[in-house]
């Protein structure tokens, strides 16, 4: 099965399900016209095709970029370089980002000018890059991310203490634009590289996280921006909307716009790679073939993506929420909330982030668990949006600061790598998506309801799409810490029988053991084979199940597997006795975790065998 | 002496997300636990290449087994899992001694003559990225693929900077073939790779007591 297969039955699964239920909404309840439905119908299709090409470029393209350059910034040796080299990268990836100067040129208009969209977009990109910094200098410092975050929402809460809601909605809306299509996955994939580079026994906590700290940057920068220049309420209305008519011409129309920005977006980061590239990478010409590819693919991707989103996807989500604003307010509410559990699983990013967290823990963190609370997060969002578009009364913060205070509190309390999983995943929510399909129904939904206001409603949907998964992925994580098996084990030695033992052959010259132990030990069972003679090992991440240690998570019915080190270790045939006895007869050791070690007869060759005997040896 | 009984570790490379199936049947069979690895497979397919997929995305699945279990888990799970056709995954056993503290003397039972190994498993370990040259070398020299497994190396001192210490990426590959291809095979990625060099990684093999779904066995 190819990898390419794989990802568009990936795809293809997280899609039918949203076709289906415009469809079935179509027929039911709505009337569409034909045009839109048609257009819907050839944007599902194009956004199979588009989202797959795109995350195979990205596995092709961002995946190693995102390395090389993390690995680049770890190796700089000067804090002072680092500082700058990330600042940088955030501050690149961020000013262009297509969906930041829409963003900017709305608060212009809204604000009558006073805020100029340059001002915003240059802003934002130096609260981003500044997060970026902090963010890594964090990493690498292994400073933990809850304190980190405690402290960076504990200054947008008074922050926004002083500031008018509309301008909270603006802030935490520019943190949604800033996470685009594109930058969640290169940031991603920095954060993935720069954990590996640096390893220790945090490398899989430090993996996750920085997309969470980079969409601080913008709050943290509109907030300031809004209370320095005194500007504090937004007015005037959003444009008159106009339903595009045709199948074909609106998608052909969108293509050359889509293209520029996609380009724009992409540049900077292909770009400052190229540059390292010639100066310093000088990768093989094979590989960088590949991530040229990957680039293209991940260009041409995006450009299908975005224009099935916008010219397929926009309308029908704006009729829909129009409509049924007009009929029935509990079924807006109802079918927002359907609506939000499975749009969120096209978003690219989630895509992204699922593959990551299979990558990072070993498959300990089941995929489909992560995606269902994410669902549940992004479809509450929705719902509560809408409740906030039918009554007036109802304020965005009410949600959003309580949301916020209370993810910042379990994170102290849940699983240290489900915190940067969690706050991740706000700014991987928050896609294209939703920026598109989920806003143009809550604009439709605004534009029916008279006490309604288009654009301050509007602008709350993303905040909310941002917040949501944050506290329900950190509400899994501390039910994770909970359930989390009971690392002390008794160690299942099966006796052996000891008649069965003539001497060994000569012609194996070295012992390979493997031993297998809870995550987290390696690094001591090294330390222990070194002293007892070893030389060196190679570790590998999975995940187990023994006997007694299978917990079963209630409702989802999904089987939690305890992660486990693989040691990897090859020794000389006389003294991996000795290694191995050293490493079971450690009380530390066996008190605390499972140990078991497994000793077979290798033919080895390392360094100092000559190549005559490599011949002869087998 | 009659024939020695040889305990084995059982290992299964399958596509991803089929680790938890396998286990799931070898508990069935009387298997006590397991240990699941993710790991990247190769692909033979011009148009693939071309495109730029040069990989497939497996789990490797080890189950600690006695002789008689091993037989049992070979007979189950190909069934199970339809090893048996093409491109579904392998299965193989490597004969490992559970280490115990209670027996003074500890030796192994087995040799590389006994006429049950019909197959023998490389374990090539590399600096990251070397991976693809290593199964290159292998194919040139008759082997089928590869799977390759991402780790890292300990116990070495590593680089440091910055208060960091930066650990080497590793990748090993592990390659199935028949015992009378091995030393080729071996010979091959040895002087392609130059592991002579030190520092430039470590291969080693070990002995497969049975085998289950290998391509090269079909013809």
């Amino acid at each position: 099965m190819s990898l390419l297969l794989d990802k568009a039955k990936e795809v293809t699964k997280t899609l039918v399900p949203v076709v289906v239920l415009v469809l079935i909404i179509c027929f039911t309840i709505v009337d569409v016209s034909a045009d839109v439905l048609v257009r819907f119908l050839v944007g599902s299709v194009l956004l199979l095709i588009g989202l797959t090409i795109f995350l195979w470029g990205v596995d092709l393209a961002m995946n190693p970029i995102g390395e090389y350059m993390s690995r680049e910034v770890a190796t700089s040796k000067s804090p002072v370089k680092i500082a700058l080299l990330s600042f940088l990268l955030g501050f690149l990836i961020t000013v262009a980002e297509p969906d930041l100067l829409i963003l900017g040129n709305q608060v212009e208009e809204a604000s009558g000018g006073t805020l100029n969209s340059f001002l915003i977009v240059y802003m934002v990109s130096i609260g981003v890059g500044v997060m970026i910094s902090l963010g890594i200098f964090r990493l690498l410092r292994d400073r933990p991310l809850n304190r980190f975050m405690a402290v960076t929402y504990g200054l947008i809460l008074i922050m926004g203490c002083f500031i008018s809601q509309e301008f909270l909605a603006i802030a935490f809306d520019s943190s949604g634009a800033t996470t685009g299509a594109l930058t969640t996955p290169f940031v991603l994939a920095l954060s993935l590289g720069l954990s590996t580079v640096k390893g220790g026994r945090y490398e899989e906590e430090n993996s996750f996280g920085l997309v969470g700290i980079m969409s601080a940057g913008p709050i943290l920068s509109v907030m300031a921006l809004s209370i320095i220049s005194g500007q504090n309420n937004i007015r005037g209305e959003a444009g008159e909307y106009i339903f595009k008519k045709g199948v074909i011409g609106p998608i052909m129309e969108a293509i050359p716009n889509i293209f520029i920005e996609s380009l724009i977006a992409l540049l900077p980061i292909t770009v400052l790679f190229f540059i390292y590239n010639f100066t310093k990478f000088k990768i093989k010409k094979g590989e960088m073939v590949n991530i040229i590819k990957g680039i293209t693919f991940s260009l041409l991707g995006l450009v299908i993506f975005l224009t099935a989103v916008n010219s397929g996807f926009m309308d029908m989500g704006r009729i829909i929420g129009m409509e049924l604003a007009k009929m029935s307010h509990g079924l807006l509410i109802a079918i927002g909330f359907v609506l939000g559990l499975i749009v969120v699983l096209v978003e690219p990013a989630v895509h992204v982030l699922g593959s990551q967290i299979e990558e990072v823990t070993g498959g300990y963190i089941p995929i489909n668990l992560i995606r269902m609370t994410l669902s549940l997060g992004v479809g509450t969002a929705i719902a509560l949006s809408m409740v906030r578009i039918v009554v007036p009364q109802v304020k965005l913060w009410y949600f959003i600061l309580p949301a916020f205070a209370v993810a910042v509190l379990l994170s102290f309390k849940s699983n240290p790598i489900f915190v940067g999983i969690a706050y991740d995943a706000g700014g991987v929510a928050s896609g294209p998506m939703t920026a598109t399909f989920v806003l143009a129904l809550a604009q439709g939904a605004a534009s029916s309801i008279e006490t309604a206001d288009v654009l301050v409603d509007g602008f709350g949907v993303i905040a909310m799409v941002a917040t949501a998964p944050v506290l329900s992925l950190m509400v899994l994580g501390t039910i994770f810490q909970r359930k989390k098996v009971v690392e002390l084990g008794h160690v299942g030695e099966v006796a052996e029988s000891a008649d069965a033992f003539p001497v060994a052959l000569s012609d194996f010259n070295h012992d390979c053991l493997f031993v297998v132990v809870n995550r987290g030990y390696a690094e001591y069972v090294v330390e222990l084979a070194r002293k007892a003679g070893a030389t060196g090992a190679t570790i590998f991440h999975g995940r187990g199940t023994g006997d007694h240690q299978t917990v079963l998570l209630p409702l989802v019915n999904i089987e939690l597997q305890p992660e486990k080190e693989i040691i990897c270790l090859i020794t000389d045939i006389d003294i991996s006795a000795n290694v191995a006895n050293t490493i079971l007869n450690d009380a530390q050791l066996v008190e605390k975790t499972e140990v078991a070690v497994y000793v077979s007869p290798t033919v080895a060759l390392i360094k100092d065998v000559s190549l005559s005997e490599c011949s002869s040896a087998v | 002496m009659g024939v020695i009984k040889i305990d084995t570790i059982f290992f299964t490379i399958v596509d991803r997300g089929k680790a938890n199936a396998v286990l799931r049947k070898a508990k069935e069979c009387g298997a006590s636990g397991g240990t699941i690895l993710l790991g990247e497979g190769t692909v033979q397919s011009k148009l693939l290449d071309f495109l730029g997929v040069t990989e497939t995305r497996k789990e490797i699945v080890l189950i600690p087994a006695s002789d008689e279990l091993d037989g049992n888990l070979h007979e189950q799970i190909s069934e199970a899992l339809k090893l048996s056709r093409r491109n579904k995954g392998i299965a193989f056993s490597v004969p490992f001694k559970r280490w115990t503290l209670n027996e003074s003397v500890q030796e192994h039972n087995i040799s590389l003559d006994d006429e049950r190994f019909t197959h023998c498993c490389i374990f090539t370990i590399v600096e990251k990225g070397r991976g693809m040259d290593c199964i290159k070398a292998a194919r040139a020299a008759g082997a089928r693929g590869g799977t390759i497994i991402h780790g890292h190396g300990a116990g070495v001192p590593a680089d440091y900077y910055f208060h960091l210490a930066i650990e080497p990426q590793k990748e090993t590959i592990l390659i199935v073939a028949r015992k009378e291809k091995t030393a080729s095979i071996k010979k091959k990625i040895y002087t392609d790779l130059e592991l002579d060099k030190p520092g430039n990684g470590i291969i080693f093999t070990l002995p497969v007591s049975r085998t289950s779904g290998l391509y090269e066995d079909r013809d």
